[in-house]
Formats: structure tokens, sequence, C-alpha cells
């Protein structure tokens, strides 16, 4: 509305006139201040029918649009990060102790025995691990766990080396955890064993929608099914110790043993290094907490140190009561004729085999891996989005979809871990050499980092943290290269995705700095306005309404305007010039004959020519291509137009000192008058 | 039922603001009471037009500052839940308009805020703006007068704007 057409209010006294302003953006923008506006949902809605159907369609996939200010801050308790960030660690106690005794059944029923020395064994490095996660976290307090560290405190590529087994480690949390959830349900349904694949298949595809919506670490979402896991349990391993302890209960292992072979290995010492490797999987997500520090209410790193600690008590208590109840009652994993998992026959044992409480124990147990497996969907994007921010992985993975959810990465963890879980047939027993060398190559590397920080910062007590990273550096080195060489030859595999990983990141990162560089301004320079030339090159079809809007906006970028015609009939383009000359006589027109029927090519080799000719001595102008452009209304116009303008346009994206202008001709936009040439 | 009819603060209020101290004072306090009865509140910004200008004319700068007034206080309302429109007026003078936009809209309150300042030697100043509303409002007036202590950690100049947009320029 102009000031003229703005209505005047009168109010109660003669003189007391007013008049109301419009506010156009309002529906669309906020300002926050002067020449500050910030877009509403509006904004972003879709102006097409086509957008607004594909809209509606991911509202009820995805929900609504969520704007940042919507983002939750929930600060953790302990109680609840405790749920939070044990339920990865946690949840591999259901198939650590399983894969064990799948090492030490080669070897017959009396090396069994050994199963317990080693969940002790085990234990032990998880004691030492946490005590030196517990330094991280109060180191630093800001979070990011490994990458961080090693990010501050060694050189590039460790780091780098780090992201990649972390992204590897959360790519294999949800293989593994779905598989085993998946076998948790196959060990208490029995008759879902053709399914066991597309459970999890299922399981992954319902968690990339539940994240994709914004699906958080929300406290009760994963409290209830962790505290059930942890309180049946402890009950399960209570029961356990009462009835062998006190009532003197067991049972021999089953003869011969299910999996085992005729003749039995000697139990070597070979043997025991690979029946550690693979209970090691126990540590799998101990790291958790020290990824999310500032989570935590206030005092954070205390909170989360006592939270850590809390974490590994619990998961070496359970680890080693299932492996301790398991050996005393003569469990084995058994595959035949349908594949049961230890801790199915541990509950099945002291719960009943069918009982209320075996099926409830289950579904805790299926229920507390599934969140497992949705952890990585909060850390495998958050890392790629850091990763993104410093120039490592495409900058998709640092933009934030409709729910806040950092979406490319949460479809590429999906999709990786899909692809694992099918060729590996969902099997919990093949996918976890994958997923050890992973853990162990981050921890090895982010104590070594903390070792350099403690050399270099030397705080209060640094002689003792230095100590017990050093400790825990050297102790996971070392499982690390047990797991690689006693999981050979499928860990083999994660000694070539790692590299490959870091080599890919590399590439990405140089890619990134050279364009950085050459788009770069230097800080102190002033930019000039424009020396060089400009002229304007119209390419032509003809004389129509679109050419003129064409041509009028050529005219408003320069002076020298000239429409080229590319024609393989000179008499239409004679024609078409004497149109030109009388209609819009102050634009030169080039007709170009092209006896061949091409277009492009010759639209470019005349381009060239008048490059060529330009006079030496002085920089080449900048060349505006403006090409005239017929909007479609719907989508099946699109195939009918253009096709000619894409072309050209493809063609001189790219060609030196050309700038490619589009003019879009809308058929309701342009009154018929409009389109006679101006008056002379 | 009739008498909680009857402790309902307002049906429909306007916030008079003036680009000063008290605006934020002026819309919560509105907010918190439309709660109460599920009221509408207009909050109305006033631009003076001095007599050098034409009443209609664009002033763009002014705009600017006054719309990302009455976003503000469209922003504490969706936070509130509670039904707010802004309103922006160019009028000769700020109280009037005021008095004038609230009887045209139909409200039963005006809510208005007051800058503690004093004159030279100490009086307390009222201005011209409050007076009026008080003089020729048909409906109710509540005055969010700003506390002392906020008006002392005020600068100088940002009190001088506060007087000037409350309508004595």
């Amino acid at each position: 509305m102009t000031d003229s057409q703005k209505p005047w209010l009168h109010g109660r006294k003669p003189g007391d006139r007013r008049v109301r302003v419009g506010r156009p953006h309002t529906p669309y923008f906020r300002y926050s201040g002067p020449g500050t506006l910030v877009a509403r949902e509006a904004a972003s809605a879709p102006r097409t029918a086509s957008g607004r159907m594909v809209e509606r369609v991911r509202h009820v996939l995805f929900g609504r649009r969520l704007s940042i200010h919507e983002e939750g801050n929930e600060r953790l308790s302990k109680k609840k990060a405790l749920a939070i960030f044990s339920s990865d660690p946690i949840s591999s106690s259901a198939y650590a102790t399983e894969e064990i005794l799948r090492v030490l059944v080669l070897a017959g029923a009396a090396v069994l025995l050994v199963s317990l020395p080693i969940a002790i064994a085990v234990a032990v490095l998880l004691t030492v691990v946490s005590l030196s996660y517990r330094q991280i976290v109060r180191a630093y307090p800001s979070g990011g766990g490994d990458y961080a560290v090693a990010r501050r405190n060694l050189p590039r590529m460790a780091s780098l080396i780090v992201a990649a087994a972390l992204l590897l480690d959360y790519v294999m949390t949800v293989a593994v955890s779905t598989a085993s959830a998946s076998e948790q349900v196959i060990s208490a349904v029995p008759g879902l064993a053709d399914f066991q694949v597309g459970i999890a298949v299922v399981a992954i595809v319902l968690i990339t929608l539940g994240n994709m919506r914004g699906l958080s670490e929300s406290g009760n979402i994963f409290a209830v099914p962790t505290y059930l896991f942890v309180g049946s349990a402890l009950v399960m391993i209570a029961i356990g110790l009462f009835r062998i302890v006190i009532n003197g209960e067991s049972a021999p292992p089953p003869s011969p043993l299910p999996g085992a072979p005729a003749v039995p290995e000697m139990l070597g010492v070979l043997l025991l290094i690979r029946a550690f490797a693979s209970g090691s999987v126990a540590l799998t997500g101990i790291e958790a907490v020290a990824n999310g520090v500032p989570a935590f209410k206030p005092p954070e790193p205390r909170n989360a140190a006592t939270t850590l600690a809390a974490v590994a008590v619990i998961l070496a208590v359970l680890f080693v009561g299932i492996t301790f109840v398991a050996y005393s009652f003569g469990i084995v994993p058994i595959d035949d004729p349908i594949r049961r998992t230890v801790i199915s026959q541990v509950a099945a044992v002291i719960y009943g085999d069918g009982s209320i409480g075996f099926y409830l124990f289950q579904t805790f147990t299926a229920l507390i891996l599934f969140l497992a497996a949705n952890t990585s969907y909060n850390a495998f994007p958050r890392l790629a989005a850091i990763l993104a921010r410093d120039g490592y992985m495409p900058r998709q993975f640092s933009f934030r979809g409709d729910r806040l959810a950092f979406s490319s990465g949460i479809v590429v963890l999906s999709i990786v871990a899909l692809v694992l879980l099918i060729a590996f047939g969902g099997d919990t027993h093949a996918l976890i050499p994958l997923y050890s060398v992973g853990v162990f190559v981050a921890f090895t590397v982010g104590q070594s980092g903390m070792i350099f920080h403690w050399l270099r910062e030397k705080p209060q007590g640094w002689r003792q943290g230095l100590a017990i990273n050093l400790l825990g550096c050297t102790m996971t080195g070392v499982v690390a290269v047990v797991v690689l060489v006693a999981k050979a030859p499928t860990s083999l595999l994660v000694a070539i995705v790692i590299p490959v990983l870091v080599a890919v990141m590399l590439f990405i990162h140089r890619q990134y700095d050279a364009s950085a560089a050459h788009l770069a301004v230097r800080p102190d320079a002033v930019i000039p306005p424009p020396r060089r030339d400009e002229r304007v090159i119209v390419p032509i079809p003809g004389i129509n309404r679109a050419v003129v809007q064409a041509v009028n906006v050529g005219r408003s970028i320069a002076p020298d305007v000239r429409a080229v015609l590319i024609s393989d009939e000179p008499e239409k383009a004679a024609a078409i010039r004497e149109q030109w000359e009388r209609q819009i006589p102050d634009v030169p027109l080039v007709i170009v004959e092209s006896p061949f029927r091409a277009l492009v090519g010759p639209l470019l080799a005349y381009l060239q020519v008048l490059d060529e000719t330009w006079p030496g001595g002085t920089d080449y102008p900048i060349t505006f291509v403006v090409i005239p452009e017929y909007v479609a209304r719907n989508w099946w116009e699109r195939i009918l137009y253009n096709q000619s303008a894409n072309r050209l346009r493809r063609a001189l994206i790219g060609r030196p000192h050309t700038v490619v202008v589009n003019v879009p001709y809308r058929r309701e936009a342009e009154e018929p008058n409009e389109s006679e040439p101006p008056p002379s | 039922m009739a008498e909680q009819k009857q402790r309902v603060p307002f049906r429909k209020a306007v916030l008079g603001l003036n680009g000063g101290p008290t605006d934020e004072l002026v819309v919560h306090l509105g907010c918190q009471l439309a709660k109460v009865g599920n009221a509408e509140l207009v909050a109305v910004h006033v631009i003076e037009v001095n007599w050098r200008h034409e009443l209609s004319e664009e002033l763009t700068a002014e705009n600017e500052t006054a719309s990302a007034l009455l976003d503000m206080a469209e922003g504490i309302a969706e936070q509130y839940k509670v039904k707010l429109s802004g309103d922006l007026i160019q009028a000769r003078e700020v109280a009037a308009a005021l008095v004038d936009e609230a009887i045209e809209v139909g409200a039963d309150t005006i809510i208005v805020g007051l800058p503690y300042r004093q004159r030279f030697g100490g009086d307390f100043a009222i201005g011209d703006a409050v007076p009026y509303v008080f003089q020729n409002a048909p409906c109710q007036v509540i005055v969010v007068r700003e506390p002392v202590a906020s008006s002392t950690e005020r600068q100088p100049d940002t009190s001088e704007l506060a007087l000037a947009a409350a309508g004595r320029r």
C-alpha cells in the first residue's frame, strides 16, 4: 500500500488522526532488531501444490518442523544419566559371556571352567579402562570423548584414526545390538527363527524413523527398560548364586558339547587369548559417559565420573555373575536345532523355561539391546557433524533437518548398519570381531592423548593421572592387537576400513582447504568497484515475450547487448531479422547459420571468437549470457519447454569470464502490451 | 461460575509499548493477566510523527525498530501461549492514538508503562502520556512503573529515549 493509500483513522477529537502502518513481514519474519529478520515457519512452507503434498507426507512420517529454540536442554541427574549412558555398555553383558564360551567350547567341557577367570580378567580390564575414562571426564568436561582428547593432544592423523574407529564402533553397535536383540527374541519365541534378520532390519528402520523425528535421549524412555534389565538380571544372578552356593545345585555341561569339534583343540595360550579377546567385547560402550559430560547436572565432571564408576560396577557384576551362573549350570551356546543364547538359557534355568519371569527377562534384554542401538543414533550423527564442521566430512553431515536431527548422519548410519547386518546374516558372533577392534583402537589413542595431556599441562596430581592412563593405554593397546590377531581374518577388515576412512577424510579436507584458499578474501583488502567491461549476449529462438523480457534485462546490465540467433533455416532467420530490426531496432541481431544443426557448439564458438577479437592489453570483458526461459506451470510442461535453455546453461557454467543469467517468463506475470518493444 | 467470571482481569487489553525499559514488564504482566481469563492482547506502538512530515509518510527506520518491539511482544506472548496481535500506528499524539485505538479494538483495559525518572531538582516526572490516558480512557487503566533500581542502572541516553518515546518529543 502506498502512502497515499493508507487510510486515516479518526479519533474522538477532531485533530486526533492516526494511520495504521502495515506489517507485511509478520506472517513470514520477525524483527529481532533493525535490519535483522528471523524467519518464521511459514517462510519455509512450500508454495506449490506438489511441495505441500510432500510436506504433508513428511509431517506424517517425521512430525512438524522444529525451531532451533525448541531444542531441549535437559540436564541429566545421575540416575537418568546412568540409564541413558549405561544401556550401551550394560547391554553388552547380554552377549559377552556367550562370546567367551563360543571359543572355549572348542576345547571341550573341562575347559569351560576357565570362563570365570577370563571374565574376571575382562572385569579387571574394565576397571582400568573406566578409571582411565574418569580422567578424561575430569580433564575434558566439555565432552567429545576420545576424539576431543586426540584432537587436542595428538597429531591430526591420530585424531582421524580415533574418529574413524568411533564411527565404525557406532555402526557396529547398531548392527550387533539389533542382531543380538533379535537373537533374544528368537530364543524366547523359537517360531520366529526364520525372521531373525527381518526383526533386526525392522528394528533399525523403526529406530531410524524415531530418530528422524528427533527422538532424543529422553531419560524416561531409557530409564524404564535399563533399570528393569539391570534389576531382573541382578535378581537372576542372586537366585543363581543362592542355588549354587546354598543349595549346592549345579549341572555338568552337555556331552558332547554342541558345536564342539570331534577332537577338542588343546587348551593353549592362543585359545585363552582368543577367549579373552572375545570377552573383551563387554567393554564396548563404556566410553559413552565421556562423550556426554555436558549433559550432566553441575558439577558435571564429578557427576559424570560417579556415573561412570556406577556403570562399570554394574557391568562387571552382571558380566562376571552371568558367566559364573552359566558355567555352574553347564550352559553353552546352542545353535541347533534353533539358536538359544547363553543369557536366555541362564534365564530359563533360573526363572523357569517358558515362565512369565523368563519371557519378561527376555523382553527386557531385547529392549535394552534396542536402546543400545539407539545410543549410536545420537553419537554417530554428532561426531559426523563435528567432523563435517572440521572439514573432514561432507558439509551435509552438519546440517540439521526439520526435527533438529542430523538427518544425513542418521541415514548413513542406518544404511551401513543394515548392509552389515544383512551381509553377516544377523549373526552377532560373526559381527563381533569387527566391533572390538575399532573400540580398542579408539580406547588406546584416547588414552595416549591423555598421556600427552598430563605431560603438557602437569596439573595437581598429574603423576597419578598419568600412571592410570599409561596403564590403560598399554592394556587397551595390547588388547587391540590381541583382538586384531585372534579374530583374524574378519578383524583384519577393520585394519583396512579405518585407513580407508582416514584417507577419505583427508581427501575431503584437502578439497575443502583448496576451495577455501581459492575463495578467501584478504581481511585487509578493500574491494574496488568493477573495472572490467561488460557485454550481454542474448541467445534467441525468435521474437516472443520471453525474449523481449530477456533483452530488457540485458539492457539493464550493460549497454553492449546483442542477440544471437543460431539457425539452420536461412529463410526463417532472414524473416526474423526483418522483424527484429523493425521491432527492437537498437539491439543488434547476429545470425549464426548452423548447417550441422547444432545449437550449443556454434554459440560457444561465437563467444570464443568474441573473446579473441577483444583488443589486447585489457582484461577480457565479463560476458553475461542472458537466457530467456519459459516457466513451466506443471510438471509435464517442464518436459515440453526449456530443453535448449537447459543445454545452454549446462554448457556455459564454468566458462571463464562468463555469467549465465536465467530470465524466467511467467505466463501470468506479463500483460499483453508489455511485450511491445519500448518506444525509440 | 459467576464468581469466577468476575475475577477475570479483562477480556481484551491494549498494551501500550513505547520502546522504553517498561515494555517487557508491560508485556509480561499483560500475558500473566490474560492467561487467567484466556483474554486477548493487542500490543500497540505509536510512532509520533512531527509536523514536518506527512502523517502517512513512510518512516522506514522507525518502522523497523517498532516492528522489532511488537515482534518481541509477540515472542513473549507465544511463550505464555497467549493470543497477541501487534498494531503499529503513526500519529501526532501518542496518548490520544493509544486511547482511540483501545476504543476501536474494543479493549476493556489499557496497560501502559511508566519509566521512573526525575525532573531537574528531584521531583518525580510522570510525563504527559499517562495522565492523558488516565483522563480520557473509557476503560480501566493499569500503569506499570519501572522499579527504581533498574532506572538507576539505566544509561542516561536510554532514559532520554524512553522519555521521548513516552510522548515528550
